[in-house]
């Protein structure tokens, strides 16, 4: 049995759907879990909204799932395309767009369930507010789903141009580390914006006048939040479409690859942690409306500095691309 | 399939050099402001009391737009950069919905118009940080918490514009591509209408917003 490029293709094309499938399916499961949970207390506090509890649970939680989808998509792609194996950077490019839908799928999926959680929970403690809930919950779910629809167009790129007049020797590592920056990288900002997001259904059901503030800070948050998984979208679009010269040397190859792991998992912590900043900062808002535009100034600086270690990684990725 | 990642250049040598035009995106940023500029016409024409549907869209927008300014900036600076925030927002929201529109495509697809309108809000708020506190305070900034933090301020300034621009360049590339490619999967059978909705519509608005209230932001960063 002779393993020729077509068999390696098709060797990475089935691993890629399975790593795009496996990992998928963590993040919006942890996610469906947490809503059903938080569903289940908010009924046996008011059990009269049971029936809109239940309707907002099952939209939060198709909302979370969708990261999920976006991973069942790509799986399926990956397994019934017959990929033409004329050159083995193509190898590369089925399984980093598995990589990179798999591991971005896991922190939009956890982080959207939060939202849905805490809507539902809102909706037993304010009835009346059950319709801007909900409306403040979809929007702040779906604006969550932005770092995964990123891995995704990530895993479209890949999947839909057509790399295989590039030279195989850096191109390999380049496309690894595009999947692994944008999929990396969608974690933390996935998962943090879940965090915002919960945050601010709390509040509108804590405080119904304060809706539009708390609603507008959450959008801004999470923007921020989101902030390192765009530099790995920047990372893995410069590693996709910088044309690198050919050669035989593993060292430029492994520092295209070092590039897109270095800022993908960067790219965590900050997402994380500017979603603490941020959820805190809604909270505050809720309790104080008066002091909205200080609070708002204050979490976008602390945002700023808790960013900067992402920006580290991306000048020490940009410096792995460009410098060394 | 092949339409993915294609772009209509134009491209003429110019000084030993060549300069590169994008046609579509420049047509389509003049629709976008002819529509803009006809809308704003049209509701100011007949100006009563009594608001026509028009104009009471066009008072929406003003309104809102400046009471969001106001609570971030002062109440005079409202003059100054309140009219400023209005067309960006109301440039952004419809550069985003044309996209569902057949045949026509969002100007904000192509990096080269966030990227724009990113610098041109960096540079005005930096200009509104000078103009408010001083040359001597603005640099001062820079060197705090200690001296040798400079470079990173500075990278962390300039990463804002990469931040703000690429996030709507890529939410709203990302969405036609996963139309495309999406149409393509499926023969645009049932799903491409609810994606153009969910994509262009919401996401368009959200980003929209989101770009908007940035630059406001980033202005009352500089200025306070």
């Amino acid at each position: 049995m002779g393993l020729d490029v077509q068999t390696w293709v098709q060797v990475s094309a089935f691993a890629g759907g399975g790593i795009a499938m496996g990992f998928g399916a963590i993040g919006a499961a942890i996610g469906e879990g947490l809503t059903a949970a938080q569903a289940n207390a908010a009924i046996s506090r008011s059990p009269k909204m049971a029936g809109d509890i239940f309707k907002g649970m099952l939209v939060g939680q198709a909302i979370a799932e969708s990261a999920s989808i976006f991973a069942l998509v790509i799986a399926m792609i990956l397994l019934f395309t017959k990929f033409s194996g004329t050159s083995y950077v193509t190898v590369a490019v089925v399984m980093a767009a598995g990589l990179s839908m798999g591991l971005g799928a896991i922190g939009s999926g956890v982080g959207s369930g939060f939202p849905a959680g805490a809507a539902c929970i809102g909706m037993s403690r304010q009835p009346a507010m059950s319709g801007r809930l909900m409306t403040n919950m979809l929007i702040g779910s779906a604006v969550c789903q932005t770092p995964a629809i990123f891995a995704l167009v990530t895993s479209f790129i890949l999947l839909f141009t057509d790399f295989t007049a590039r030279p195989v020797s850096p191109t390999w590592a380049a496309i690894l580390g595009a999947g692994f920056a944008s999929g990396f990288g969608a974690i933390g900002s996935g998962l943090g914006g879940g965090l915002v997001a919960e945050t601010s259904c709390y509040g509108v059901s804590r405080q119904p006048l304060m809706v539009t503030p708390v609603t507008n800070v959450m959008l801004l948050g999470q923007a921020v939040t989101q902030t390192t998984a765009i530099y790995g979208l920047l990372v893995s679009f410069i590693l996709m479409f910088k044309t690198f010269p050919g050669s035989g040397a593993l060292a430029p190859a492994s520092a295209l690859l070092a590039a897109g792991l270095c800022m993908g998992i960067g790219a965590i912590g900050p997402g994380v942690g500017e979603g603490f900043t941020a959820r805190s900062a809604v909270d505050a808002i809720a309790r104080n409306g008066e002091a909205t535009a200080d609070l708002t100034r204050t979490m976008l600086v602390g945002q700023a500095v808790s960013e900067s270690t992402g920006i580290y990684s991306l000048v020490i990725a940009l410096v792995l691309i460009f410098v060394v | 399939m092949e339409e993915l990642g294609r772009v209509y250049q134009l491209i003429v040598p110019m000084f030993g050099r060549d300069m590169t035009f994008n046609l579509d995106v420049i047509v389509m940023t003049w629709l976008v402001i002819a529509v803009l500029l006809l809308f704003g016409y049209l509701a100011s024409r007949r100006r009563s009391r009594l608001p026509g549907p028009l104009q009471a869209v066009g008072e929406l927008f003003v309104s809102q737009l400046y009471g969001l300014t106001e609570d971030a900036l002062d109440e005079e600076m409202v003059k100054t950069y309140g009219p400023l925030i209005c067309a960006l927002f109301m440039f952004l929201l419809l550069s985003n919905w044309f996209g569902i529109i057949p045949h026509l495509g969002e100007p904000t697809k192509d990096l080269n118009t966030p990227l724009s309108l990113g610098i041109m809000g960096f540079f005005i708020a930096h200009y509104a940080g000078i103009k408010a506190k001083g040359l001597k305070a603005y640099l001062k900034q820079y060197f705090e918490p200690m001296f040798f933090m400079m470079p990173l301020n500075v990278i962390g300034e300039l990463a804002k514009v990469v931040s703000i621009s690429f996030r709507l360049f890529g939410n709203i590339m990302g969405g036609s591509i996963i139309i495309l490619v999406v149409s393509y999967l499926t023969y645009s059978v049932i799903l491409p209408p609810f994606l153009n909705a969910f994509f262009g519509l919401f996401v368009g608005t959200i980003q929209a917003f989101v770009f908007t209230m940035l630059t406001v932001v980033y202005i009352s960063v500089q200025v306070k």
